[in-house]
């Protein structure tokens, strides 16, 4: 996985904004962040460094294989 | 995860290997059956709304902020958007070093400077950009300091403070895909919104383009939100486009190749600094050459170093550069006064020396450790591809449409990354430039904005249609055809006619096939289906102006043509529609600057 888990969110939504490939999004029912779109996770954790509790935590594996990098 | 998405490692890397994977990879990577798109949200149910501006700046990064600020502070009423956050999309958020000259204790004049520049760029640069970069690096610089840029890692506090002293509005997470004309003028842009269903529609009387580069969602670079957005859309009203065939050689690391972060060696989480004049031949096609001929990892430093089977055999055993050089082919042409004879010096200040210093921060992507290649795919020399300036104020061919930063193909570096740092400072200053001339422009005109709701109805139908659409094509997979297609070595890098012909067909029926068909379930598809079609057509240019300049300098190396043409290629290529609306590419000399051919 990339990004991983959202655990202890306080629903400020940093991690939405500041995420550049919209993989987060708020769930409307919880109020909290939530994972949707992991595939797109360049893992580059901006998301983790905004978000202001260290709710976040990620994973240096992508959810599909790496299959650019030539070797 | 989706279970369409759902692959297992072994058949993505039998796919990994080229073109002829494209067409196994369209077998395999979907085992979920098709079904008719069954879209979360009704296309046909988006709120309008209509925003009235003088000038509006696209983009979020460094080139975007300062043209909001300049442009504002020249009296114009300003709006900002964005696709991601101000300061935590794009490049910017990653780079970490700002050149800055100083005039009063520079090594070198200004006049020094820019003819060291040209050396190491074989004169692909245009010198009034380079000029421009070191006469005003310094104050925007200044500027940074005062906003509290170098105090923190993270970029959005520093940037939200100069825009909001200004009371700047700023409109994050819309995707803009249209530039409106009007009588051959850019009046303002059209996009959608990523949290609403809605499009709006921004009236301004100039436009500036902060959209950044981009490439084809590679792994292990942060650029997957960059899918050169701003140069399409431009193309499309009729802009001209140029810096297509050079080629951003940055390798990544060969454990966790697909993370940002790891090959960047967590250097997100440093504070930035300014860097000072250090000229390099970097990031051209030496390290990725020595790839294709031997094989992977390499590692980064003079070519024959590292550990690369035969070639470390042959270097370690090799005493004298000419004995090394019957043993290896010539490859990418370095000049003279830029070759390296050892390992970069370790730095002894700054932030690169803060990384190295850190247990498991090794600096910058290909400083530490094996390396793979590929990681930044689809991407050109920094500010050497985008929009062609018809002036140093970066306006474009089309009458109120300017660029600045990477949008702009400025050349200010040429067709190889020279100064360290520049990047960035490089798109405060051209972001400044733009922004007041933009400005007092539009204050200074008597245009009358005027766009037709029939014509506002048309820019709308089109942003919708892949959520209208039940069959079709999704983004993921066709983006996957693409990346299978163009990011193998043996294409972009390292460069031969008949293999760009066999790729330019593949992007040619996916343009014309596959295009028109792409769907959209959601908002967040709906992004990547406008953003497939942008990588699709710089794929296209890329592989023309790639396929055109027969000959090799810089970034841009042909297996075919490996040498210098001082006599037919002293020339920059530039791409438009058309009377036709076929994609046309011409020679602009490189002392023709500003002349068009």
């Amino acid at each position: 996985m990339p990004i991983a888990e959202i655990s202890g969110c306080i629903g400020c939504e940093a991690c939405v904004k500041s995420c550049p490939t919209d993989v987060i999004q708020m769930n409307k029912v919880t109020n909290k962040a939530e994972i949707v779109y992991a595939e797109d996770c360049q893992i580059c954790h901006l998301c983790r460094l905004y978000c202001p509790v260290g709710a976040i935590t990620i994973t240096p594996e992508k959810s599909i294989p790496v299959m650019v990098s030539w070797r | 995860m989706d279970s369409k998405m759902n692959l297992s490692r072994r058949q993505f890397i039998g796919v990994a290997g080229g073109i002829a994977g494209a067409a196994a990879i369209a077998s395999i990577a979907f085992d979920a059956p098709a079904v008719v798109n069954k879209p979360d949200i009704d296309g046909s149910k988006f709120a309008q709304e209509k925003r009235e501006l003088d000038v509006l700046v696209i983009g979020g990064g460094m080139a975007g902020l300062f043209a909001a600020v300049k442009a504002h502070d020249a009296g114009a009423k300003v709006l900002m958007v964005s696709k991601g956050r101000l300061g935590s999309s794009g490049l910017t958020p990653f780079a970490k070093g700002i050149f800055s000259y100083d005039k009063q204790n520079a090594s070198m004049s200004i006049d020094e400077f820019v003819a060291k520049v040209s050396e190491s760029a074989i004169q692909t640069n245009n010198p009034v950009f380079t000029r421009q970069l070191a006469e005003h690096s310094q104050a925007r610089v200044e500027e940074l300091k005062e906003w509290g840029f170098f105090d923190s890692p993270l970029y959005n506090h520093s940037f939200m403070r100069p825009m909001n002293e200004r009371k700047i509005p700023l409109e994050e997470r819309i995707m803009i895909t249209h530039l409106l004309k009007q009588d051959g003028r850019i009046v303002g842009a059209s996009g959608f919104s990523l949290d609403e269903n809605k499009v709006i529609h921004y009236q301004a009387k100039s436009v500036i383009l902060c959209t950044g580069s981009g490439g084809f969602k590679p792994n292990g670079f942060p650029m997957c939100d960059l899918t050169h957005d701003g140069t399409i859309m431009a193309y499309k009203a009729g802009a001209k486009v140029t810096g297509k065939e050079w080629n951003d050689g940055h390798p990544g690391s060969a454990v966790n190749s697909g993370s940002s972060y790891d090959n960047w060696h967590g250097q997100v989480e440093e504070k930035p600094s300014t860097t000072t004049i250090t000229i390099n031949h970097h990031l051209g096609m030496d390290l990725n050459y020595e790839g294709y001929k031997y094989g992977a990892p390499v590692t980064m430093g003079p070519p024959m170093r590292g550990k690369t089977g035969e070639v470390n055999n042959a270097k370690e055993s090799a005493a004298t550069e000419s004995v090394i050089a019957q043993l290896m082919p010539a490859g990418p042409f370095t000049p003279e006064a830029f070759r390296m004879t050892s390992p970069p010096p370790p730095p002894s200040q700054g932030f690169l020396a803060s990384l190295l210093s850190d247990k498991g921060h090794s600096g910058p992507p290909g400083m530490g450790g094996e390396q793979v290649g590929g990681s930044s795919a689809g991407m050109a020399i920094h500010k050497a591809e985008g929009l062609v300036p018809i002036n140093e104020q970066g306006l474009s061919n089309l009458p109120g449409l300017y660029a600045a930063g990477d949008a702009l193909g400025s050349y200010m570096s040429g067709g190889i990354y020279t100064q360290i740092g520049s990047s960035l400072a490089g798109s405060a200053v051209q972001g400044a430039i733009a922004g007041e001339a933009a400005a007092k422009e539009s204050l200074n005109n008597d245009v009358k904005v005027d766009v037709s709701t029939a014509y506002l109805t048309k820019v709308s139908e089109e942003i919708l249609a892949p959520l209208k659409r039940k069959r079709g094509y999704s983004p993921a997979w066709v983006t996957q055809v693409l990346q299978s297609v163009m990011i193998p070595n043996f294409v972009l890098y390292i460069k031969k006619e008949r293999m760009m012909q066999g790729a330019l067909a593949y992007i040619e029926e996916l343009r014309e096939h596959h295009v028109p068909m792409l769907l959209a379930k959601d908002l967040h598809s709906l992004r990547l289906a406008h953003e497939t079609e942008n990588m699709i057509i710089t794929a296209e240019m890329k592989l023309k102006a790639s396929m055109m300049r027969k000959e090799s300098r810089c970034s841009h190396y042909r297996l075919d043509y490996p040498e210098i043409d001082y006599k037919n290629w002293q020339a920059w290529i530039n791409i438009d529609q058309d009377e036709n609306g076929e994609m046309r590419l011409q020679k602009q000399g490189f002392d023709q600057w500003p002349a068009f051919s």
